[in-house]
């Protein structure tokens, strides 16, 4: 597993590129000046204590703090090419898909709730044509099987873990590059939580996933790149096998180690 | 009985102290105590207050029985209906309270000085200067309820200090360390919730009792068959003619004005109030929304019979100049459309405001979720918002047509008293609620068909009313569930 994440830092130029991201709620800083690459086709995984801003600064690829009335962001954010802020929020989220600690199914049928994406981006041409897309995101999702019967039966009845593969192939019906997951498993049992991970390993293959976890075996087993955030700092972004083998950062060594958090 | 109940409370209060004293003084002695100082105070106050009370209630009520039953089998009197036989009661009963204010015109301690001066110089003097004033009915019936009430007073007085004080005795004897004073006192508080409980139902259960017997007169004099299906309404007052004769009693013409007002002002209340909502919580600025939404509610405050003059004052005239007569339709200022739009104002606060709770409770995940798809805000309105609150807000429909229903001084204001089956929204049209105020105070007797039949159709009201709010309760609880 390391080496090919080596590999990939090697082939791979940056998704995402932040520069001194600086986040303030009113006149609370709750992030200070974090820099950071996320790499293409590779599982960068945030971890820290609660309340040191990992949502925020995930929140920030996808301009999703402009929707808390006062959030500042200041700082560099480039997404292909362009600063975030000069991205149209809406292109830019489906774009960049983002899936929620809490499933949040629509109150809708199976169908509507894939397709939602789809049809507010106008991405389909027909019916057969949004079908298709439906099918698609939800074989991804690794639903397809379970709900291929019932698609027309609404989303809120299926289980938690089923709920949310469901959100996640409603992120990726609009065809994101980078995916962005705020501890997608928290609300979920083990074995729903080991078909995610499962998931997000093949997710990998063609998008770049951020995922926040509060759990380290997680951040471990899934993703190639871990940043860890204490106090609304950036403490240390390295190699996932690093992060976990030699820390550089004292703190680092005593969050993994169970000593703060 | 207020001298005794100011005894009273003076000697249970003297009561929870020395129970607590008591009981404090036994812990400091290390003995573990199964109560609480506190329980052992109010077990000392609840046992001399509540027998103490119970036997005021009890002789005053003896009191009565006597002093009844006394107007009752007077000799003088023959009574030819139990409506003179009421009349008496009253004007003996109206005579007391004046003679008893004479003897005593102060009010604290009012009983002991009225015992007092009766033992002093009887009730004559007071009996004098009252009929000085004004005249005194069945003299001596009022003599005689005045002594009896007397009695009442002295024995109630009498056994009330004596009960109260072997109450407190006893109690003070009682506090130990084993006994369970706290169990004691749980129960009568327990017993006074669950009474208050008991009135709130009994009470409607009373009102739909009395509603439902005063209906099974009427069905007695008048046809039900008539009333439900029949399609003129048209009540004689006249009275002396055959019973349930003259009039047509049918209640399909006030119903269809009812639905039709209440029609109008749904129709044009719940898009206001829905948008409204919609507008505050979704869109509107922190300082808009304080402002507009106690506003708003301001609006619900209104007493209805000011809406009721704005509809007659105001709606219904303007209605008339602008439409009815340049249209040649009528010179009417009562229509249904004047009362209608005047409901929907009344109501758009009511709707507006359980539709923005209904909407502030779909979760804020539902709308991140649509936001983080690339959804605008117009299109998570439209695609998820309402579609999550849609159930909440046909509760909120129904419950504001409920109140529409049931809605009165508006109509009988605004709406006329023309019952009639009518499409034309500028004619008036008169209401079940309006119909009901006008049979209770038409100057006829009260056995009468034409009178009673308010009573059926307050039934009918309060069955449809009933449904509507059972339904609305059902989706809105049924929705809840599904976000809880
Ligand atoms: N909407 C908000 N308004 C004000 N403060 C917020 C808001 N969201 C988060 N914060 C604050 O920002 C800090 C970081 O929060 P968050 O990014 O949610 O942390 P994490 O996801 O790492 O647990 C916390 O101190 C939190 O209190
Ligand atoms: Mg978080």
């Amino acid at each position: 597993m390391l080496d090919t994440t080596v590999d990939n830092m090697i082939e791979e130029k940056p998704k995402i590129i932040a520069r001194d991201v600086k986040v303030v709620y009113g006149d609370k800083e709750a992030l200070r000046d974090v820099s950071l690459d996320v790499m293409d086709k590779t599982v960068t995984a945030f971890i820290g204590p609660s309340g040191c801003g990992k949502s925020t600064f995930l929140r920030c690829f996808n301009r999703m703090n402009d929707t808390i009335a006062n959030c500042r962001v200041s700082g560099s954010l480039i997404y292909d090419g362009q600063e975030i802020s000069a991205h149209d929020p809406v292109t830019l989220r489906a774009r960049i898909g983002m899936v929620f600690q809490k499933p949040n199914p629509f109150p809708k049928s199976i169908y509507d709730n894939v397709a939602y994406g789809p049809r507010i981006h106008g991405l389909s041409k027909n019916k057969a044509d949004l079908d298709g897309i439906v099918e698609k995101a939800l074989r991804r999702g690794a639903l397809w099987d379970e709900v291929k019967d019932r698609l027309h039966e609404t989303g809120t009845g299926l289980s938690g873990g089923q709920q949310q593969r469901l959100c996640i192939a409603r992120a990726i019906a609009t065809e994101p590059e980078v995916l962005l997951m705020d501890e997608p498993c928290s609300a979920l049992d083990p074995i729903a939580t080991a078909q995610i991970e499962e998931l997000i390993n093949e997710l990998k293959q063609s998008y770049s996933v951020v995922i926040v976890t509060h759990s380290m075996q997680q951040a471990a087993r899934v993703s190639q790149k871990t940043a860890f955030f204490h106090l609304g700092n950036l403490v240390e972004y390295n190699d996932t096998g690093d992060i976990f083998t030699k820390p550089s950062d004292p703190r680092t060594e005593s969050y993994i180690t169970g000593r703060i958090g | 009985m207020n001298s005794l109940i100011v005894f009273n409370l003076i000697v249970s209060v003297f009561a929870f102290f020395v129970c607590r004293a008591k009981a404090s003084r036994l812990r400091e002695k290390h003995t573990l105590l199964v109560a609480s100082n506190t329980h052992w105070g109010w077990y000392g106050f609840l046992n001399v207050f509540i027998p103490t009370l119970v036997l005021g209630v009890l002789i005053h009520y003896v009191g009565i029985y006597f002093i009844n039953s006394g107007i009752r089998s007077s000799t003088a009197l023959e009574f030819a209906s139990h409506a003179e036989y009421l009349l008496v009661k009253e004007n003996v009963n109206a005579s007391v309270i004046l003679i008893l204010d004479e003897i005593s015109q102060i009010r604290f301690l009012s009983s002991f000085i009225v015992i007092i001066s009766y033992l002093i110089s009887g009730i004559e003097p007071a009996l004098l200067a009252v009929q000085s004033g004004t005249t005194i009915e069945h003299l001596d019936l009022v003599v005689l309820a005045l002594k009896t009430k007397i009695m009442a007073l002295t024995a109630t007085l009498v056994l009330g200090v004596v009960i109260a004080l072997m109450q407190a005795q006893r109690s003070i004897n009682t506090v130990s360390a084993n006994y369970n004073a706290r169990e004691k006192v749980e129960f009568v508080i327990i017993s006074l919730l669950g009474l208050s409980s008991l009135i709130a139902v009994l009470t409607t259960v009373g009102i739909v009792i009395s509603l439902l017997s005063e209906t099974i007169n009427f069905a007695m004099m008048h046809s039900i068959v008539d009333f439900l299906f029949g399609t003129v309404w048209n009540p004689q007052f006249t009275s002396g003619e055959v019973e349930g004769y003259g009039s047509d009693l049918g209640i399909l013409p006030l119903l269809w004005g009812t639905l039709y007002i209440s029609f109008v002002a749904l129709a044009f209340s719940v898009p206001i109030g829905l948008y409204s909502a919609i507008y505050l919580s979704e869109y509107a600025s922190d300082r808009f929304r304080s402002i507009a939404k106690p506003v708003l509610e301001l609006l619900a405050g209104i007493p209805t019979i000011v809406y009721g003059l704005f509809a007659l004052l105001t709606v219904g005239p303007l209605l008339r100049d602008s439409f009815t007569q340049p249209l040649g339709l009528g010179s009417n200022s009562d229509s249904v459309l004047a009362a209608g739009l005047v409901m929907g104002i009344m109501l758009i606060p009511f709707v507006s405001s359980l539709s923005d709770d209904i909407i502030n409770a779909v979760p804020q995940t539902l709308r991140d979720g649509s936001y983080g798809l690339g959804a605008t805000q117009s299109e998570t309105v439209k695609n998820v918002i309402i579609p999550a609150a849609l159930p909440g807000i046909i509760g909120a429909v129904l419950l504001a047509a409920s109140r529409a229903i049931g809605e009165t001084m508006i109509v009988v204001l605004g709406a006329g008293a023309a019952a009639k089956l009518s499409l034309n929204p500028l004619e008036g049209m008169a209401t079940i609620t309006a119909k009901i105020v006008n049979q209770l105070t038409g100057d006829t007797e009260f056995e009468s068909p034409e009178t009673l039949v308010a009573f059926a159709l307050g039934l009918s009201l309060f069955v449809i009313t009933l449904c509507l709010n059972v339904l609305a309760l059902y989706i809105v609880r049924k929705y809840r569930e599904e976000y809880e």
